[in-house]
C-alpha cells in the first residue's frame, strides 16, 4: 500500500471515530433538550417566552428571583452554573435566590463554605442578591445560623416579597410543630401567591429517589386547603416540571451542582424534564402570571413558560 | 402526676393503640385503663428525662456566647464543638437506656409500629428508602454524630406519632436504630436499637 493510501485510510478512520465520539457525547444532550421543549403541558403553560436566556417580560410591576437546588458541591459545574446566573443577573436582574437544600455537601468548615457557596456566588452576593436557604439531608441543620442563608436562625421560616409569600420548609424533619406552624402561617397569609420551597419532592420522576409519599400525605392537604400555588424542591439531581397536581405547580430542581445523568423515567405526570446537565431557574411574578425559564450550565433555555395563578374557591 | 398537653395527647393516642392491640389479642389479661395509665406514666417519665437533659444542655451552654446568626461558619462550628465537649464531660457516665429506658423503648417501638400501620408500611418504608438511608454508622451514646454523613430524614408519620421534643433534641434514624440527638451539639444522647421495623 502506498503511503498516500495509508494516510487516506488513517484520516478516514480518525474522522469516523471522531464523528462517533461526537455523536455519543452530543446526541443524548440534544435529545434531552428536545424532550424538554417538546413535552409541553396540556393547556396550562404554553411556552410563549423567548428562547433567549434571561429574557423575561419585565412587566411594569414584577418580582424576579432565581432558584437553585443541590448546588453545594464546590465542583467546576457549580461554578459554571453560578456564572450563568451572574450573566442573567447582569442582563435582566433578579433580587434573590431560593436554595432548595444540599447547600453544602460534605465537610462544613469555613473553607467548605467559601468553596461551595461564597466563592461561586461572589458576583451575585457582591451585587446585593440575597439567598434564602432551605435545609437538605446533606446540610447541617445549624446552617440556619449562617447569616448569608437568611434563615434567621430557624429551620423553617417565611418571608414576603411583593405579592408573594415564600415558605422555607425543613423536609428532613416535618414534625407536628412545623406542620402546626405551616398551617398557622398559610392561614394568615393574604398575598395572592404562596410559594413553598423544600428539599424533598412530593412529586418526582427521578429514578434514584422519586417522590416522598409520606411527606406528601402530610403536606399536600395543607397546600391545597390554603391555596399554595407553586412548590419548588430538589433532592433528585434532575430538573422536572410536573403537571399540576390538585391545582399546584410542582418543580424539581436538584441539579445546580450535582447531576444524575439520564435519571428521569418516562411518566405521564411530567410536563418537562432535563437530566443531562446542570441548570437553574429564573422566575418572574407579575400580577397573576408566573414566567419562568430553566437555563442550563451552557446557557441554553431547556424549559420555559408562563403559569397562571389558579383561583380556588 | 401532672401531664403536659403533649402528654395528654400521647396518652389519648396510646388509648387508641391499646384498644387496637386489645382487639388483636383475644385474652387481654390487663384491664385497658391500667394499660393506658401505665403507658402514660412511661411517656411522662420520658418527658421528665428529656426536661432534665435540656436543663443540662442549657447549663452547659450558659458560659458560651449565644448561638446567633453569623457570617462565620467557624464560629458556628466552634460553638457546637465547645457545647459538645461540655455536655460530653457532664455525661461521662451516660449509657444506652438512660432516656430510652426498656419501658420507654417498648412503648416507642409500639408507637412506631402503629405509625407504619396507620400510614401504610409501604409509604413510611419507601420514604426511608428514598432518602439515602444511613447504614454502617456505629451509634454510641455521648458520641458526635459523624459530621460528613447525611442525617437520615425522619418520616413525618413517625414524628407525629412520637412524643414531641424540645428544640434542643430531635429523633433521627440510623439503620434501624432510633437516635435521640442533641441538635445544637450534634451529640447522640441515647438510642433505641432496632426500633424501626425490618424492611
Amino acid at each position: 500500500m502506498s503511503s498516500v493510501s495509508f494516510r487516506a485510510i488513517a484520516v478516514l478512520v480518525a474522522c469516523t471515530a471522531g464523528a462517533v465520539l461526537w455523536a455519543r457525547s452530543e446526541i443524548p444532550r440534544l435529545a434531552s433538550v428536545e424532550l424538554a421543549l417538546e413535552s409541553k403541558p396540556s393547556g396550562y403553560a404554553a411556552v410563549t417566552l423567548s428562547a433567549i436566556a434571561c429574557e423575561l417580560p419585565g412587566e411594569q410591576k414584577f418580582l424576579r428571583l432565581a432558584v437553585i437546588g443541590d448546588s453545594g458541591t464546590g465542583g467546576i459545574e457549580q461554578y459554571q452554573v453560578a456564572q450563568q446566573m451572574e450573566n442573567c443577573r447582569v442582563k435582566s436582574g433578579f433580587d434573590f435566590v431560593l436554595m432548595l437544600g444540599d447547600n453544602i455537601y460534605g465537610g462544613k468548615s469555613q473553607q467548605d463554605f467559601e468553596r461551595k457557596f461564597e466563592t461561586p456566588y461572589k458576583p451575585l452576593l457582591d451585587g446585593g442578591v440575597k439567598f434564602y436557604a432551605s435545609i437538605g439531608n446533606h446540610d447541617d441543620p445549624n446552617e440556619r445560623l449562617y447569616k448569608p442563608f437568611n434563615m434567621g436562625g430557624k429551620r423553617y421560616y417565611s418571608f414576603k416579597k411583593g405579592n408573594a409569600t415564600f415558605f422555607a420548609l425543613d423536609s428532613n424533619y416535618m414534625d407536628r410543630a412545623q406542620l402546626d406552624w405551616l398551617e398557622r402561617e398559610l392561614s394568615s397569609t393574604t398575598t395572592p401567591w404562596k410559594i413553598c420551597f423544600l428539599h424533598h419532592p412530593l412529586y418526582s420522576d427521578g429514578r434514584y429517589h422519586g417522590p416522598d409519599i409520606d411527606l406528601r400525605t402530610h403536606l399536600e392537604p395543607l397546600f391545597e386547603k390554603y391555596g399554595v400555588n407553586v412548590v419548588f424542591s430538589g433532592h433528585d439531581h434532575v430538573y422536572e416540571r410536573v403537571k399540576p397536581e390538585h391545582g399546584i405547580y410542582y418543580f424539581v430542581l436538584g441539579n445546580s451542582g450535582e447531576l444524575r445523568y439520564r435519571n428521569l423515567r418516562t411518566s405521564s405526570e411530567m410536563a418537562a424534564g432535563f437530566d443531562t446537565d446542570r441548570d437553574f431557574m429564573v422566575v418572574e411574578i407579575a400580577g397573576d402570571k408566573l414566567y419562568f425559564q430553566t437555563i442550563s450550565r451552557t446557557g441554553q433555555v431547556v424549559d420555559s413558560g408562563v403559569l397562571d395563578r389558579l383561583q380556588r374557591e | 402526676m401532672v401531664l403536659s398537653d403533649a402528654g395528654y395527647r400521647r396518652a389519648a393516642f396510646i388509648l387508641l393503640a391499646v384498644g387496637l392491640s386489645a382487639g388483636l389479642e383475644p385474652q387481654a389479661s390487663t384491664p385497658k385503663s391500667q394499660g393506658v395509665n401505665a403507658d402514660a406514666v412511661v411517656i411522662g417519665d420520658f418527658e421528665k428525662q428529656t426536661k432534665d437533659y435540656v436543663r443540662l444542655h442549657k447549663k452547659a451552654e450558659a458560659g458560651l456566647p449565644p448561638p446567633k446568626p453569623t457570617a462565620s461558619p467557624h464560629m458556628i462550628n466552634e460553638h457546637r464543638r465547645m457545647l459538645a465537649t461540655r455536655i460530653q464531660t457532664a455525661r461521662q457516665q451516660a449509657t444506652q437506656g438512660d432516656l430510652f429506658s426498656p419501658q420507654v423503648s417498648k412503648v416507642f417501638k409500639r408507637l412506631i409500629a402503629i405509625a407504619y400501620q396507620d400510614a401504610g408500611p409501604a409509604k413510611v418504608g419507601s420514604s426511608l428508602q428514598h432518602d439515602e438511608p444511613v447504614h454502617g454508622v456505629k451509634v454510641r451514646v455521648n458520641a458526635i454524630y459523624p459530621e460528613t454523613i447525611p442525617l437520615q430524614t425522619t418520616p413525618s408519620s413517625i414524628l407525629v406519632n412520637l412524643p414531641p421534643l424540645p428544640p434542643e433534641l430531635d429523633y433521627r434514624i440510623v439503620g434501624r436504630d432510633l437516635v435521640l440527638r442533641d441538635t445544637g451539639a450534634n451529640l447522640i444522647v441515647d438510642y433505641i436499637p432496632d426500633a424501626i421495623p425490618q424492611a
